[in-house]
């Protein structure tokens, strides 16, 4: 964990006052360097994690992301230079907008904010079958339901029974399983397609 | 059990956005995104009935609700200890399938991470990584 060790480090480091960081005066009096000063606490398995947080973005505020999570707890998510934010693909804080769903994993600070190392905006990872395949969209039966995948030009990735990942999509065949990594669009519920990896 | 080489890739539970919306919590009853927690293709009769790893020919040990798995990212070396909370992946949806990172390689899909699970030992954009998994 000495790689997960140096990230923290340097997260700390960006959150705690690098110039440039974004956002870095508003920590005021935590006293950080008790936060920092022990290796975190290991979680428990199966506990919930307090370095991870999920949930909707409900209000984007400077580098802070308010968001309310699944399960009705709120969670403040700071942004920093050092954070690696994902939207389909690498992408840059200007991409986030409320509504976005996510995931991000970083360091919780002691006043509960979560300094995040990354974030995932809107991914989705479904277990579907191909109903249908069309001009650049795919339609997947996921849990019964009915879901639209926007095969992205340049973007999407087909990974066949563990080949290198190719941009031709014509190999799919309807009835097979596959996974699909992808970007959910909030306000129509279909997704955009990241990398799609099916069965021989 | 000798630790089991093969892949790992992630999925929602418990209460969620997005298509996960609609997936419960589990068939434990106490899965959720947001712990440490995983699906294992035998933590019953049932569940075997319809993962199949013997289908693949990977033979996985009988692992009830909240056995403790430790589960280690064959790209990075990155270990995360977690419990099963749910049933899965469907191995035999994808027999034979592999992924690699190098010369390390993992062949079938064998354990299903929740996003808090795999995000402490790979990005959720990988969605498949080659693994290892024990119980110590």
């Amino acid at each position: 964990m000495s790689a997960t060790m140096d990230r923290r480090r340097l997260l700390s480091t960006a959150v705690l006052g690098g110039a440039g960081i974004v956002g870095a005066t508003a920590l005021g009096s935590l006293a950080p360097e008790a936060a920092f000063a022990a290796d975190p606490v290991p979680v428990e398995p199966g506990a919930p994690d307090p370095n991870f947080a999920e949930g909707r973005i409900s209000k984007i505020s400077g580098s802070m992301l308010l968001v309310t999570g699944s399960d009705a707890v709120l969670h403040s998510i700071r942004v920093t230079d050092g954070t690696s934010i994902w939207k389909l693909t690498p992408t840059t804080f200007d991409r986030i907008a409320i509504g976005d769903g996510m995931y991000a994993r970083g360091l919780r600070l002691p006043d509960g904010t979560l300094a995040a190392d990354s974030i995932w905006v809107n991914i989705v990872s479904l277990h579907a079958h191909v109903a249908a395949v069309g001009r650049n969209v795919l339609h997947l039966d996921h849990n019964g339901r009915r879901i639209v995948g926007h095969v992205v030009p340049g973007t999407t990735a087909a990974v066949y029974n563990g080949t290198p990942a190719v941009s031709d999509v014509s190999l799919l065949r309807v009835g097979r399983h596959v996974q699909v990594i992808g970007a959910w669009h909030p306000d129509t519920n279909e997704i955009d397609v990241a990398t799609v990896y099916a069965a021989a | 059990m000798a630790a089991v080489i093969g892949e790992m890739s992630w999925f929602c539970c418990g209460n969620t956005w997005g298509p996960c919306g609609t997936v419960g919590h589990g068939a434990c009853g106490t899965c959720n995104s947001g712990s440490l927690q995983h699906a294992w293709p035998n933590a019953s009769d049932a569940c075997l009935a319809i993962t199949r790893p013997d289908a693949c020919g990977v033979g996985l040990s009988r692992r009830t609700c909240g056995f403790r798995h430790y589960t280690t990212n064959l790209c990075t070396g990155s270990r995360i200890g977690t419990t099963i909370a749910d049933c899965g992946p469907q191995t035999d949806l994808f027999c034979g399938e592999t992924a690699c990172c190098g010369s390390s390689c993992g062949s079938n899909r064998i354990i299903d991470l929740t996003p808090a699970a795999y995000s402490a030992i790979a990005s959720l954009s990988s969605g498949l990584r080659p693994c290892s998994v024990d119980v110590v």
